[in-house]
């Protein structure tokens, strides 16, 4: 029939080309220009591979990769165990029952993320060490001191997982409080028991989430720089670190960051096929919340105290042992230049969450006005970044930066104008970088509370007359302020605790917090660390708990 | 006025059509509805319309310009259409009077327009509200003002009263039509609704599974369906098949599919509506009293079941049952 002749007319090349040409629009261009400008470093990644390894290569992979291997692997279980355990059990009896101080409790457990993971390693050395606390109080109470050295890989994955299991709690916590209400009903209905209840149905139905929040323990793991050099455990990112400024070797370094990134391909491969197999779970949330159990007195203190601890070694004692430092050094760590450098990491830190937001907003409303199809499946592209350690990504973009800054200063040569870096070892650098790592942490919350606002409100203003821009400023920015405001402010923290990629971008003269830390950590002054630790401590807190009130409101 | 011809969108890529060659007209002035079950292609072909999706084939015509084929789109914002949506959309952090002048702020004398439009729907004093102030009804009624104050060309209604109860919804749909009817603009009204159709448009298009299956004035609908589907949609019907044909022995044609509406077949016919020319005996096997008449499930001798209805009340457990062959639908499938 007539009908069938124009349907595979309909999906034919020519009219594919004809409707590819109509629907091509300036935001479809624009939408592609910002993913691959936020993509750049790791094409330059990819490009650079081609100019071959550098001299200490053959040498790095017979001595060093092995182990780098093995400590990442190393690292990645003995984590990924720890954190599965202490962040579910501990979002699971935080909304399944009722016991002393669960309120408290509930946003505290989100505390850890406010501590940098190399602060809590600094913290830890500092309990465990000669002379150490726990020295100092074994001392007082006569006993002999049984030193435990942390300063290992086992030490290491220990101060990982205590300061990054809140992923899993927050998500797995969201889970449970939001999703699993219906299903628990229906298996108490069946006379089916706690304990089997937990393994047999909320564990496995929980396990996308929990494996979203695992993913994003096991991307921070990979990325750590600070606290790996500081326990002296060898990992791909101090390899990345030793082969740039030590070995002064780019290529070296391009190389470990692009075996680095397919690591972490296979981590994101991993969580998407978890995901895509229990698709169902998340079809649809629940209005009523989870109801908690009330138990015997006993039990509940057990509780508490299971739920207590992660708290106490992520968030309490490495802060008290920060306070104790802090008390010693005060005197000699505050100082006009302490303060110089407070205020430009904050600069720096809101100027960048800017940007970076600024970068977010574009990709979500070009892809939107893209009327291209593909388009908003490749402005997700530019929000990889976040899965990309910071290391790697400085690499990406150091390298390309440079041959163009010398490329600039020959050019403006020739006009008799002596320019000097233009980009490279420039806050320009650093803000891109930032952009690239962190778009991901803008990208999620406006997105968000954008899908919230339903499509016909912005389709009734242009079917009003008005176009694309002065609908965002008039009608979408107005409704999305709050998932823009939190984007800021999520950006912010960030920027403020972020380590390896700010040491090699940083301007020569321009110091952050985070760089401070580290810089006295690694000149055996660590109880000189305490200070500028709290203050970023201090400063990403408010923001923890804020983002907590959100998610409660969630 | 409005020119559609062999629309077609597919979501996905040819595997399954929302719209599949859609052809109609719509005259100046004209009331028209698009009648047809969640899932038929209703909302597509409005969005395509406004300008809101883009076709994969065809073409839209308007005022005998073209704004949407392969080769040419035009933008939502250029075409001059009002929309009306489903959850009226009203812009939350504007005020009502500021959500009517939103369309119109090129206008000279935007302030008296928005004015008269709040005046027409009746909602004069409404203006410094914000819409969550407002009930459902009244919410609808700003969407329709904000929508007209441009003056557009055609007007879409997708749905405007499935968010409503039926009481509501009736006196609503009787309120906006008179109102619509004052500005004399042309009208698309998308519902899945056959009374809300019946009470208002003057030409129904029925759309199933994205295909027009019968476009026609709203009286000929009843009294001349094109299928089975389009005679079910308003008001239950029965397909005479064979074994029917056997019980009330009326041979018909072959090629043909037949079928007659459940009000069509009268119980125990006396004298007085002795035309009934098909006449057979029946069992009741069920009686369900629904307030004034009742439900009988019947048992024919060729023990076919169906149910028809009556008034009755003292009804005996074996009846006849007839009809009339003018009664008779026919359709081609």
């Amino acid at each position: 029939m007539k009908q069938a002749g124009s349907n595979r007319e309909t999906f034919s090349l020519k009219s594919r080309l004809k409707r590819f040409k109509r629907d091509s629009n300036r935001w479809s261009v624009f939408t592609l220009a910002i993913v691959i400008f936020l993509a750049l470093p790791i094409i330059f990644i990819g490009v650079e591979l081609f100019s071959g390894p550098g001299e200490t290569w053959s040498h790095i992979v017979k001595y060093l990769l092995p182990e780098y291997i093995w400590n990442s692997l190393y690292l990645v279980l003995f984590c990924s165990i720890l954190v599965l355990v202490l962040g579910v059990s501990s979002a699971w009896f935080v909304s399944r029952f009722n016991f002393p101080m669960r309120k408290q409790l509930e946003w505290l457990l989100i505390l850890p993320l406010a501590i940098p993971s190399y602060i809590v390693g600094y913290a830890y050395a500092g309990i465990f060490d000669y002379g150490g606390s726990l020295d100092l109080i074994f001392r007082q109470l006569n006993l002999d001191f049984i030193r435990i050295d942390i300063m290992n890989r086992a030490g290491l994955a220990f101060v990982l997982s205590i300061s990054l299991f809140p992923y899993v709690y927050v998500s797995a916590r969201a889970f449970f409080l939001n999703q699993a209400n219906n299903l628990l009903e229906a298996s108490k209905m069946l006379g089916v028991g706690e304990r089997k209840t937990f393994f047999k149905l909320m564990l496995p139905l929980a396990r996308p989430a929990i494996v979203a929040g695992l993913v994003l323990v096991l991307m921070e793991v990979l990325n750590d720089y600070g606290a790996a050099k500081y326990y002296g455990v060898n990992t791909f990112t101090t390899g990345i670190f030793r082969s740039w400024f030590s070995l002064e070797e780019p290529e070296t370094a391009v190389y470990l960051s692009a075996l680095l990134i397919i690591i972490i391909f296979a981590l994101i491969l991993f969580e998407k096929w978890q995901v895509r197999k229990i698709k169902f779970t998340s079809s649809k949330s629940n209005s009523t919340q989870i109801q908690r159990k009330t138990t015997t007195k006993s039990l509940k203190w057990l509780i508490f105290l299971v739920v207590f601890l992660p708290v106490l070694l992520g968030f309490i004692l490495p802060v008290l042992q920060l306070i104790y430092w802090a008390t010693l050094t005060a005197s000699t760590v505050f100082d006009v230049q302490f303060l110089l450098i407070s205020l430009q990491s904050f600069g720096i830190a809101i100027t960048s969450a800017i940007i970076t937001v600024f970068f977010a907003l574009l990709l979500i409303f070009f892809s939107k006005w893209s009327a291209l199809r593909f388009i908003k499946n490749v402005s997700r592209v530019g929000v990889l970044g976040y899965a990309i350690p910071g290391a790697v990504i400085a690499i990406g973009i150091m390298i390309p930066t440079l041959a163009l800054d010398k490329w600039l200063i020959n050019v403006l040569a020739n006009f008799g104008i002596d320019s000097g870096f233009i980009i490279n070892g420039t806050l320009i650098a650093l803000f891109y970088a930032y952009a690239v790592r962190f778009l991901a942490v803008a990208y999620n919350p406006i997105d968000s509370t954008a899908l919230k606002v339903d499509n016909s409100i912005p389709d009734s203003s242009k079917v009003l007359g008005v176009g694309n821009l002065k609908t965002f400023f008039k009608i979408e920015f107005p409704l999305i302020k709050t998932g823009v405001f939190s984007a800021v402010i999520l950006v912010f923290i960030d920027v403020m605790k972020e380590l390896p990629l700010t040491l090699i971008l940083k301007p020569y003269h321009i110091d952050t917090l985070a760089v401070k830390a580290y810089e006295y950590a690694s000149d055996e002054m660590v109880m000189e660390a305490a200070i500028p630790s709290l203050f970023i401590i201090f400063t990403a807190m408010i923001p923890v708990i804020f983002l907590n009130k959100l998610l409660i409101k969630k | 006025m409005l020119a559609i011809h062999s629309l077609s969108k597919s979501f996905d890529k040819g595997k399954n059509y929302a719209l599949e060659n859609v052809t109609f007209d719509l005259k100046e002035g004209d009331v028209c509805a698009i009648v047809g079950e969640s899932g038929s292609g209703k909302t597509t072909l409005v969005r395509l319309i406004a300008g809101l999706e883009r076709p994969d084939h065809g073409s839209i015509a308007l005022d005998g310009n073209i704004i949407a084929s392969l080769d040419k789109f035009v933008q939502p914002e250029k075409r001059k259409i009002g929309l009306v949506f489903q959850e009226y959309a009203l812009f939350p952090h504007l005020t009502i009077l500021e959500n009517v002048l939103y369309g119109i702020s090129k206008l000279k004398n935007k302030k008296i327009r928005a004015q008269e439009m709040l005046d027409l729907v009746g909602l004069s004093e409404m203006g410094k509200r914000y819409p969550h102030q407002l009930s459902g009804g009244q919410q609808q009624r700003v969407a329709l003002a904000r929508a007209l104050a441009p003056e557009p060309t055609l007007l879409i209604l997708d749905e405007p009263f499935s968010n409503l109860d039926a009481m509501l919804r009736m006196q609503l749909r009787n309120e906006i039509f008179d109102i619509i009817k004052k500005t004399g603009v042309t009208v698309l009204f998308v519902t899945h609704d056959t009374q809300d159709a019946l009470s208002v448009a003057d030409e129904i298009l029925i759309l199933q599974n994205g295909k027009v299956v019968q476009k026609d004035a709203a009286a000929n609908l009843y009294v001349k369906p094109n299928t089975l589907y389009v005679a079910s949609l308003f008001g239950n019907t029965i397909q005479i098949n064979k074994n029917l044909q056997t019980a009330f022995r009326c041979p018909l044609k072959e090629d043909c599919c037949h079928a007659i509406r459940n009000e069509k077949i009268k119980v125990n016919p006396t004298a007085v509506d002795s035309d009934c020319e098909y006449i057979t005996n029946a069992t009741v096997i069920k009686k369900i009293v629904l307030g004034d008449s009742i439900q009988l499930l019947l048992k024919l001798e060729t023990g076919e079941q169906l149910t028809v209805m009556t008034q009755d009340k003292n009804v005996a457990d074996t009846i006849t049952i007839g009809f009339n062959s003018k009664d008779i639908l026919e359709f081609n499938d």
